[in-house]
């Protein structure tokens, strides 16, 4: 497992990939700057820090966590990897759990990035109210937690498709009508693609460790992951490559 | 005897349509087995259960007298393959590509070295692949086959695209193979012809079923020549020659025999001459190996 997961971080560090990881939080420093609002909260970093994520956690947050997993397929559709890969010793349960952990630690870091941009947008505005940290922590492990199924159904969907449109589309399909939807009491709740969102939003249910009950943690978040996951799982201890 | 790779009424259906059927393989150690048939004959389908990338529909495949369903990762160690084209990551240089590989492996970086220069790609290690010819790009295929020192080297069209020179040294580089470090070969193709001169055992797979699977020498006894007559009157002919007790067949307007002896030939030609028929011709036919293939194909196709 240790040896697969060295050779994939390998290819994997030697695309560009990475690079995408800094895309999200410069966007999110970005609109820091740009927005103003009075929300009533007398911490300025509060004010800020919900402006930017909500399109941060909305928008960029799953969409680019599908390009990574698309990514992390693509080079293996290419040029015929998958088949080289699969015949060498290993079995298919491993690599498909190391490219999951892998993309798994990619959202976790563009998260960090992202909590950095935050710091460095505060420094700009030369904001001096103490930094939020608790609260932040929360939303920012909130967010990758949130993150998590759709990272599986994105690399789930890779795997099938050859063509890297395909999954993006999938994704863009299922992440846009979040924006609507999460607006809604009845249906935001239970709508996965808006719970990365809903878990980074600090001005919601402040009672709650991530913002959302724990009840809509375990059965949105924690049931979709358990379907994508392992449907993503049976898929790929199936496909003939 | 114990065979490196033994299949045991395999089978893929794909809907209704057997792409392989009921095929018995059967490679002893130390052998260069051609494995040939038209394109889309249930070769690489063949070839992706042979490495576990295809799930059989029903029958076995056992490798080094193991079962590949339960051993696999210890099969696949001692085994290296290259499928069809030639599977490359685009992103990374030759070296690169051997590296990401070679971190499953486990093999020392030094071999790394030892298969580029093997396969002539030393000076090209650092370059990306993705600017590779198909030649080039082939021959690290084979590199990363190598990598791990298997014991079995599965090949699937191995020549495909590649030019007469190209061609050439492949079959140098696989000829070796076996006698410098006792590998056995399995190597596939449409032409008989480009592993005619290194294969010791062939097998000859036609719409999923495998029609031929012997030694070259026993391809090449088919292959013999034969003499054909043409005469006046080629029933007549036929006669007379059976009563002369000399086996004979006739075709069209001629008797062939498969005698080439020139003193028997000779002496029959004599014969019928003093018989009183008329011989316009005495031809040689010589059947070369891809015509052999190319019936046996080409009859199947048409039952």
């Amino acid at each position: 497992m240790l040896s697969i997961m060295r050779s994939e971080w390998y290819k994997l560090r030697k695309s560009w990939v990475i690079w995408l990881l800094f895309i999200p939080p410069l966007i999110g420093l970005f609109l820091g700057q740009i927005s103003m609002g009075d929300i009533g909260e007398a911490n300025q970093w509060i004010i800020k820090l919900v402006m930017a994520n909500a399109t941060y956690a909305l928008l960029f947050l799953p969409l680019i966590t599908g390009v990574v997993a698309g990514f992390i397929c693509r080079y293996e559709h290419q040029e015929g990897g998958w088949k080289q890969l699969l015949a060498l010793p290993v079995t298919r349960g491993k690599v498909y759990l190391t490219k999951y952990i892998l993309v798994l630690f990619l959202v976790l870091t563009m998260q960090l990035l992202y909590l950095g941009s935050m710091l460095i947008l505060g420094a700009i505005q030369g904001i001096t109210d103490p930094f939020p940290w608790e609260i932040v922590w929360r939303s920012i492990l909130g967010g990758w937690v949130a993150t998590s199924p759709l990272v599986a159904l994105q690399l789930w969907m890779s795997m099938i498709f050859k063509n890297f449109a395909a999954p993006f589309s999938i994704n863009v399909i299922f992440t846009l009508p979040s924006l609507l939807v999460i607006n809604s009491e009845r249906f935001g709740p239970y709508y996965p693609w808006g719970q990365p969102f809903l878990m980074m939003n600090i001005g919601g249910e402040g009672d709650n460790f991530f913002f959302i009950p724990w009840e809509q943690l375990l059965m949105v978040v924690g049931g979709s992951f358990i379907v994508f996951f392992f449907g993503g799982y049976l898929y790929f201890q199936r496909k003939a490559v | 005897m114990e065979y490196i790779v033994e299949t045991n009424q395999l089978t893929k259906q794909f809907g209704k349509e057997k792409a392989v059927d009921g095929v018995e393989i059967r490679i002893p150690k130390g052998e260069i087995y051609g494995f040939l048939g038209p394109n889309g004959a249930g070769k690489t389908t063949t070839i992706r259960m042979l490495l576990g990338l295809m799930r059989p529909s029903s029958g076995s495949v056992h490798l080094f007298g193991k079962d590949l369903k339960n051993n696999r990762i210890a099969i696949l160690k001692r085994v290296g393959s290259l499928v069809e084209n030639p599977s490359y990551y685009p992103h990374l240089t030759a070296y690169e590509n051997l590296e990401a590989i070679r971190k499953i492996v486990d093999v020392p970086r030094a071999r790394m070295k030892e298969v580029l220069k093997l396969v002539r790609l030393q000076d090209a290690a650092n370059k990306k692949v993705k600017g590779f010819s198909l030649g080039m790009k082939q021959r690290l295929g084979i590199a990363a086959a190598l990598l791990h020192q298997p014991e079995l080297l599965i090949l699937d069209e191995p020549t495909n695209g590649l030019d007469p020179s190209g061609i050439i040294e492949m079959r140098k580089l696989i000829k070796q193979l076996p006698e410098k470090y006792g590998i056995t070969v399995v190597i596939s193709s449409h032409l008989l012809s480009e592993v005619d001169q290194m294969a010791t055992t062939v097998g000859v797979i036609s719409k999923g079923k495998m029609i031929f699977q012997d030694s070259i020498e026993a391809m090449r006894r088919i292959a013999q020549a034969s003499i054909h007559l043409r005469v006046n009157d080629p029933k007549a002919v036929h006669q007379a020659l059976l009563v002369y007790g000399q086996k004979a067949d006739i075709k069209e307007n001629s008797v062939a025999i498969q005698t080439t002896a020139d003193e028997e030939v000779a002496s029959i030609v004599q014969y019928l001459v003093e018989q009183g028929f008329a011989i316009y011709r005495v031809e040689e036919e010589k059947r070369s190996l891809e015509n052999i293939f190319l019936e046996m194909t080409k009859e199947e196709q048409i039952r």
